[in-house]
């Protein structure tokens, strides 16, 4: 079997994966059990070492793929099996493997902040104009669902589901440009219109640990997967993160001070600190927010992003001036609490107060509202508030105060509290998942019941084969039996 | 200006009985992956979906999009070829992306508009680059498209000829639109591709 669009078919559902474990627990694959667990076990007392890891994984894959075909219990087994007993190989080594090898040296942890910060500010103000994609296929509530596909990634430890977020997201793009381009008669959307809407998705989506998931992808698929119509797609998510790390004024078509302008801006934003006890700014930030969010909510119009820039780009000049000057009363201003209290006075006595905290989706959210999908977003953003509250604590000279240790007590609630099935079975898998990477002592016994109870957990909570089918069926009636 | 008009009548036609499913490459059947390169807006992928639309090929699939498409070509000598054909995005600001594309490439296609001297300055640009960084025996071709509008030829044949030969590359005028020559270009580029030695 290739490794096309129908790669990730069958071979990869729920049935295959109990298929696998089923038939590693027969007497017969005694041999095979403890060969895996030996190679997991060698990982276990070295250092790691990303090429050398890489490689000994492949070779690994490999001869044990060799070995399937020729004894029990796969012998005699259709190409199709042996498929589908390969992938069930490396999902189990990869996920008792991940916590060693993801992310696992401090130079893929430092790109992935730095990215992930760079992006971070790109997101604030790039339009679909700076990247060329033509306003007949621009269709940015649209690109949320394609952005929702590849914040999957990180929900996933084989590197096969991994890829499937990055497939399911293409899937998405490929689906609303072929719409596009049947409803303006254009020609059949190519790399030309594909490529720069997967930069742009990335970018909105600022997925986490990019850069680590790439590199664990392109190290631990097992190479003779990673072909045809699956390695062309992951190219071009390699070359979008090669794009965006080299992105400067030029490769957006803006001007050299504009784009650092616009850089700054977004950075200040970012941290905070263009927040200050000027009650003046304080509303033109909120001004400007406001703006964003309503842009957000009617994004699509192209109208509307284009005052959006030009309110953006107002207050610049203002703000840095202001700051400066901020920056220097800073030390004799009040403590972070007496700023507190003035900030909410002022809100009270703001008419627009809901339109104000429209940017934040959850603050009115309770717990039974929450999918799956949010919990990344969610992260995300307590990450962001965290990060701000900090620094602009520090900017402040004074040491923070304890506001944000609560939501950590809340946590529990969220796991107590009667909610629906998807967000329950978050936890649980994370438990699971956890529990499952961590005992090292499960390697030396068979592999246990409890295993496959833990993964199928998982299988249930989040299992991209199936968003898989039902993209599939969407996109194509793919002719499978022919 | 769309290329997805009739069907072409001048199908040379694949076997009905192709095993696509066998992607092991053997002397009789060969796999070759083929990168298009060329500015935006030459049409690059309305020569491929004409290609492939325009086979009969029972077991090819319906895939994610038309930036990635494979398609199986039967040759006289009874060899197949399966194209596996990789679009790259033509804007200036992508073009230091593209040696991802076409590394490990065994085959390019460089596209111009005739109609546009710029675009063929772009093509000129890509050769260069396929020159100096791309795998020494990759086959490569220089495709002048959009040959139905020759009222509009900014580019002469003759010139485009020359930089080929220069180049050791072949070259074909090819119209998306009426599909002339787009068959004649794969199936060139096929019974150029380095036959491996069979094992004895």
């Amino acid at each position: 079997m290739e490794g096309g669009a129908d790669a990730f078919g069958s071979s990869t559902a729920p049935l295959a994966w109990h298929d696998f474990l089923e038939r590693m627990r027969q007497p017969s694959a005694a041999e095979f059990v403890k060969s895996i667990k030996g190679f997991i076990m060698t990982f276990s007392n070295r250092e790691p070492d990303p090429e050398r890891d890489s490689a000994a994984v492949q070779e690994f894959l490999e001869n044990m793929e060799g070995a399937f075909r020729a004894h029990t219990p796969w012998a005699g087994s259709s190409e199709e099996e042996l498929e589908s007993a390969g992938e069930g190989l490396e999902k189990y080594v990869m996920t008792k493997l991940y916590n060693r090898v993801f992310a696992s040296v401090p130079e893929d942890v430092k790109s992935d902040e730095e990215l992930f910060e760079k992006i971070s500010l790109l997101q604030q103000f790039i339009h679909p104009e700076n990247l060329d994609i033509k306003p007949e296929y621009q269709n940015e509530t649209s690109w949320l669902l394609a952005q929702k596909e590849l914040q999957k990634i990180n929900m996933y430890k084989a590197p096969r589901d991994k890829l499937a977020c990055i497939l399911n997201c293409c899937k998405v793009i490929n689906n609303l440009l072929m719409n596009a381009s049947h409803m303006s008669h254009d020609n059949p959307p190519g790399a030309d219109e594909f490529l720069p809407v997967l930069i742009y998705v990335t970018i909105k989506a600022n997925p986490p640990q990019l850069h680590s998931n790439l590199l664990y992808i392109q190290r631990y698929r097992c190479q003779s997967r990673l072909v045809s119509e699956a390695q062309y797609f992951f190219t071009n998510l390699l070359s979008a993160e090669s794009f965006i790390w080299n992105i400067e004024a030029e490769s957006l078509s803006m001007d050299e001070r504009d784009f650092q302008k616009k850089m700054d801006l977004a950075r200040e934003r970012l941290l905070g600190l263009s927040v200050s006890s000027e009650n003046q700014e304080n509303q033109t930030n909120l001004d400007v927010g406001e703006h964003r969010s309503q842009a957000l909510k009617a994004s699509g119009n192209s109208d509307v992003n284009l005052h959006l820039k030009d309110h953006v780009q107002g207050p610049v000049q203002d703000m840095k001036r202001e700051s400066d000057v901020s920056s220097k009363s800073v030390e004799r201003v009040q403590s972070i609490s007496d700023l507190e209290k003035k900030g909410a006075t002022e809100l009270v006595k703001d008419d627009d107060l809901s339109k104000i905290f429209q940017e934040y989706p959850f603050l009115f959210a309770r717990a039974g509202d929450l999918t799956v999908a949010d919990v990344d977003n969610l992260l995300n953003s307590y990450k962001q508030l965290v990060l701000k509250y900090v620094a602009l604590s520090k900017g402040m000279g004074v040491a923070p105060e304890t506001p944000l240790v609560q939501s950590k007590q809340t946590a529990p609630d969220l796991q107590i509290s009667e909610e629906p099935e998807n967000v329950k079975n978050v936890v649980n898998s994370c438990d699971s998942t956890e529990e499952s990477s961590k005992t090292h002592e499960d390697i030396k016994n068979e592999i246990p019941d409890s295993e496959v109870r833990n993964i199928s957990t998982q299988q249930v909570a989040v299992d991209p084969s199936g968003d898989q089918k039902t993209l599939k069926d969407e996109s194509s009636d793919q002719p499978e039996h022919a | 200006m769309g290329c997805s008009s009739s069907l072409p009548a001048n199908s040379t036609g694949g076997l009905g009985n192709i095993n696509n499913e066998n992607s092991a490459t053997d002397s009789k059947n060969l796999k070759v992956k083929l990168v298009l390169l060329g500015d935006s807006g030459v049409g690059k992928s309305c020569i491929v979906l004409r290609f492939v639309r325009g086979q009969f090929d029972p077991t090819s699939k319906v895939t994610i999009g038309a930036s990635f498409l494979s398609q199986t070509l039967a040759l006289e000598d009874s060899t197949t070829v399966k194209f596996e054909i990789w679009d790259t995005a033509g804007q200036e600001r992508y073009a230091a992306l593209a040696p991802l594309y076409y590394r490990g490439a065994g085959a390019a296609i460089v596209v111009y508009d005739i109609t546009s001297a710029e675009s063929f300055n772009k093509a000129q640009y890509w050769v260069k680059e396929l020159q100096r960084h791309g795998s020494q025996d990759m086959i490569m071709a220089l495709v002048g498209n959009k040959a139905d509008l020759h009222e509009k030829r900014t580019v002469s044949s003759q010139e485009a000829q020359e930089h080929a030969d220069m180049n050791n590359m072949f070259f074909v005028e090819t119209s998306a639109k009426t599909a002339d020559n787009i068959n004649q270009l794969f199936e060139e580029i096929a019974k150029r591709l380095p036959r491996p030695t069979p094992l004895s």
